[in-house]
């Protein structure tokens, strides 16, 4: 069995040598990472679910650190310490709610000191299904004891755990890690199969006889095409090459070798046909807590230039593109410069480039993002796993997704 | 539009005629005003935005005495009279608008703070042995008090937060009536902490938006907007502000005081200078006096200009506020609020035919707004319906 730790090394050299790219694939990684480190950490008897997300928001930084511009990882991360944090929170309440049973059964014996145990039973239930929720209007009374009330929830139950009996204490050790491990399994299961759940929505949104446009490559988009496809849609794909990857040529080539209607378009020839299109669908690099869509580069433009006609611009995203933080500053922060050797050939501006000659800096720069910017204002409709979604709808699911607690810590910490 | 229809005016013209000099109660519509026991003796101007600029305001000494005359000197007046008209209903040597106008005073304390203070203290005085005569009780004092101030919509939301804590909060179902009590007690007195909690969280929220050589526009005096700038200067971060006067009481001002103590570079610009300055501003941030149910905010005259003008011109444009300011409102346009009116210094006297617009706020629709920074975290506008439908319904 390899060490965790050289796993975990290994992974972030790759995410840093940009070996692993493109979210689904990084954030399928990740989990299956964080899998065994879960399974292989080892547990203190008190308070595990604290020592868990400490070891796993440890690993999570380094993650982060090592590809700050892959916003999968974090997500991933994210993801993993939230369901951390409800695995416990179902095993305590299901120890409290034991222990309310235990000492209804006392109060024959002893009635002065049964009063208390179930009231603070329910308020600590309450409290740590509190603490799993986004802050709200509705605690902002309540919420000061809370901070006071966790610590002691998980020692507490602990405490009378022990109490009762130490193989039980056991099992429940052995209870979270497995629960963890199932629901972990069941993200990665999610994230693979999320290309066929969101193309199963394809015919609602593709009509007969429709033009749609997309730029670059995006396997989501692939399979949601095949898929209206296969329901038997007939319909036009515009395929912008997507410079200056030219994915968009290799993307038409497929459509094309599956059957579907296809035309490949220069990017710079997005505003001249984009009157005849429908529809736009393109995938995304992140979708970003306020709605906005990080994307390969040039889809700002064809967001823009389909705002201007009135055509719908629809962006296919996976759950484990949710990203819970808000940009600011996003062309610049959550952007990534890539090789110049996409857009010139080797030697072809070697002249210009010269750092040797003259002023002593080149003449020419050569810069390539790799990524946009798209303003939700710009975007009509997010089709995720769960069905279609308003980019002003895009926060209630990050609230369901991730914890609060995870945003601000993670933030803290890697600043 | 029928306020802005020919015979509206002359009726209104008929009215202010005959109007006494002393309450020129400019409220069009104003039904059975003099029938609450403890309404505001002088409707037609908003304590809310009287006791701002008594706190931030920059104001000279002559336009006080100018205030003072036009409210007709009924600061005194009002604790009598409302001594008096509560006399009715057992004046029990204490009212609550008393005890919130004295909590009120204090320059630090939010209004949301100071209308939770004073309905505790309701609780304190209460001779109620259940809770549901303390909820009637504190029912009836809420009650008087947004009638007291309909202006202040902080006022407002806080007591309503308040009685939706006391009526609907599970935690006290299981205890007596003395502990739940005291629970209450205990809650309010935190609540100021809460508000200064809220501001730290926010000022933390909003660090990340602030980069290093961004220009930024405030309008007017905001303490969490001051919080927000403070602590970014805290962090080292290096950035110019852009202060508005806010006019008629000048609380822009005061800002720029407290900036140039911080050593943050400011510029004061006058209000009408926004859209002259807008090219060099890199994000807009405001305070709000009230959020509504929109996701747009009420705050003090010229930021629904401001805002627009951002837009306009392609500039975020931030709000810093606190949570306990979410009101159930749902305004449709600028008219559709209760009118806040104060008085305003114009240096010259106006001939009396001129009419003049005395509104302090106005309502800046959600689609102006990029984001709301609060102390639940960084919100679109559009979440904030979501909060007060979970919490109210």
């Amino acid at each position: 069995m390899p060490d965790v730790q050289s796993m975990v090394n290994e992974f972030v050299i790759k995410l840093k040598k940009r070996k692993v790219e493109g979210s689904k694939s990084t954030a399928k990684l990740t989990a299956e990472l964080l899998r065994s480190f879960i399974s292989q950490q080892r547990l203190p008897h008190s308070n595990q679910a604290g020592a868990l997300i400490d070891a796993v928001k440890a690993v999570g930084e380094k993650l982060i650190a090592a590809n700050p511009v892959e916003l999968a990882v974090g997500n991933v991360v994210r993801r993993v310490l939230h369901i951390i944090r409800e695995e416990d929170l179902s095993l305590t309440t299901a120890a409290v709610g034991g222990l309310s049973l235990a000492a209804e059964s006392d109060d024959e014996n002893d009635t002065e000191q049964d009063d208390h145990p179930v009231l603070s039973a329910t308020a600590v239930a309450a409290a740590a299904r509190n603490a799993l929720r986004p802050p709200s209007l509705q605690t902002l009374l309540e919420d000061i004891p809370h901070s006071a009330v966790a610590p002691p929830t998980s020692s507490s139950g602990g405490d009378s755990e022990g109490k009762s009996k130490s193989a039980d204490k056991n099992s429940m050790t052995r209870k979270l890690k497995h629960n963890v491990i199932e629901a972990v399994n069941e993200l990665i299961q999610e994230i693979s199969t999320c290309h066929e759940q969101i193309a199963e929505q394809a015919v609602e949104h593709i009509h007969h006889n429709e033009v749609i446009l997309t730029l670059g490559s995006s396997r989501t988009v692939m399979e949601f095409l095949c898929a209206a496809k296969e329901k038997k849609r007939s319909f036009r794909v515009f395929v912008a090459e997507g410079a200056p990857r030219y994915q968009g040529h290799a993307f038409a080539k497929e459509l094309a070798g599956r059957g579907l209607q296809t035309t490949v378009i220069t990017d710079s020839a997005v505003f001249a046909m984009i009157s005849r299109v429908n529809m736009v669908i393109v995938g995304a690099h992140a979708v970003m807590a306020n709605g906005g869509v990080i994307a390969p580069v040039g889809l700002n433009m064809v967001a823009l230039a389909a705002q201007r006609h009135a055509v719908p611009f629809v962006v296919l995203a996976g759950v484990h593109k949710l990203c819970p933080l808000y940009p600011h500053n996003p062309e610049v922060l959550l952007n990534e410069l890539k090789s110049p050797s996409e857009l010139l050939d080797f030697g072809e501006f070697s002249d210009c480039l010269d750092v040797g000659s003259g002023t002593g800096s080149p003449l020419l720069h050569v810069v390539n993002p790799a990524f946009d910017y798209v303003p939700p204002n710009l975007v009509n409709l997010f089709i995720t796993d769960t069905g279609g979604h308003n980019p002003s709808y895009i926060y209630r699911l990050i609230a369901d997704y991730y914890s609060a607690d995870d945003l601000v810590v993670r933030r803290k910490s890697a600043s | 539009m029928w306020y802005r229809s020919a015979s509206f005016i002359l009726d209104r013209q008929h009215q202010q005629q005959n109007d006494t000099v002393t309450n020129p109660d400019s409220r069009p519509l104003s039904p059975s005003s003099s029938a609450m026991a403890t309404e505001n003796p002088n409707p037609s101007i908003s304590m809310y935005y009287q006791t701002r600029a008594a706190h931030h305001g920059v104001v000279t000494s002559d336009w006080l005495a100018q205030a003072q005359a036009a409210v007709g000197g009924n600061s005194d007046d009002a604790v009598s009279d409302n001594c008096v008209s509560g006399g009715d209903e057992e004046c029990k040597g204490f009212s609550v608008v008393d005890e919130f106008n004295n909590w009120r005073k204090q320059p630090d304390l939010a209004e949301a703070v100071a209308a939770i203070r004073a309905l505790a203290s309701v609780i304190r005085s209460s001779q109620a042995t259940t809770m549901m005569e303390l909820e009637i009780e504190l029912k009836k004092a809420s009650d008087s008090l947004k009638s007291w101030d309909t202006t202040s919509i902080s006022l407002t939301a806080g007591c309503d937060l308040f009685m939706r804590y006391v009526t609907r909060t599970s935690a006290l179902e299981y205890e007596d009536f003395n502990s739940a009590k005291s629970r209450l007690l205990e809650r309010a007195e935190k609540f100021g902490e809460i508000s200064y909690k809220a501001r730290r969280i926010i000022a933390m929220l909003s660090q990340d938006f602030i980069f290093d050589g961004c220009t930024i526009l405030v309008h007017g005096f905001s303490r969490v907007v001051l919080e927000v700038l403070r602590t970014a200067a805290q962090n080292k971060k290096l950035f110019r502000v852009f202060c508005t006067e806010g006019r008629p009481d000048r609380t822009g001002l005061r800002l720029s005081n407290e900036l140039a103590k911080l050593d943050v570079p400011v510029k004061l610009l006058i209000d009408s200078a926004v859209a002259y300055s807008m090219d060099e501003v890199d994000m807009v941030f405001v305070g709000a006096d009230g959020v509504v149910e929109s996701g747009g905010i009420i705050n003090m005259m010229g930021t629904y200009q401001i805002a627009l003008v951002a837009k306009s011109m392609n500039k975020p444009v931030y709000v810093a506020a606190e949570s306990y300011k979410f009101a159930r409102l749902y305004p449709l346009d600028q008219k559709d609020m209760v009118p806040a009116l104060r008085p305003i210094d114009f240096g010259v006297p106006i001939p009396s035919k001129v009419e003049v617009e005395t509104s302090a706020r106005d309502y800046t629709p959600p689609q102006y707004l990029t984001l709301l920074f609060t102390d639940l975290g960084v919100l679109t506008p559009s979440v904030v319906s979501d909060e007060l439908i979970q919490l109210y319904l």
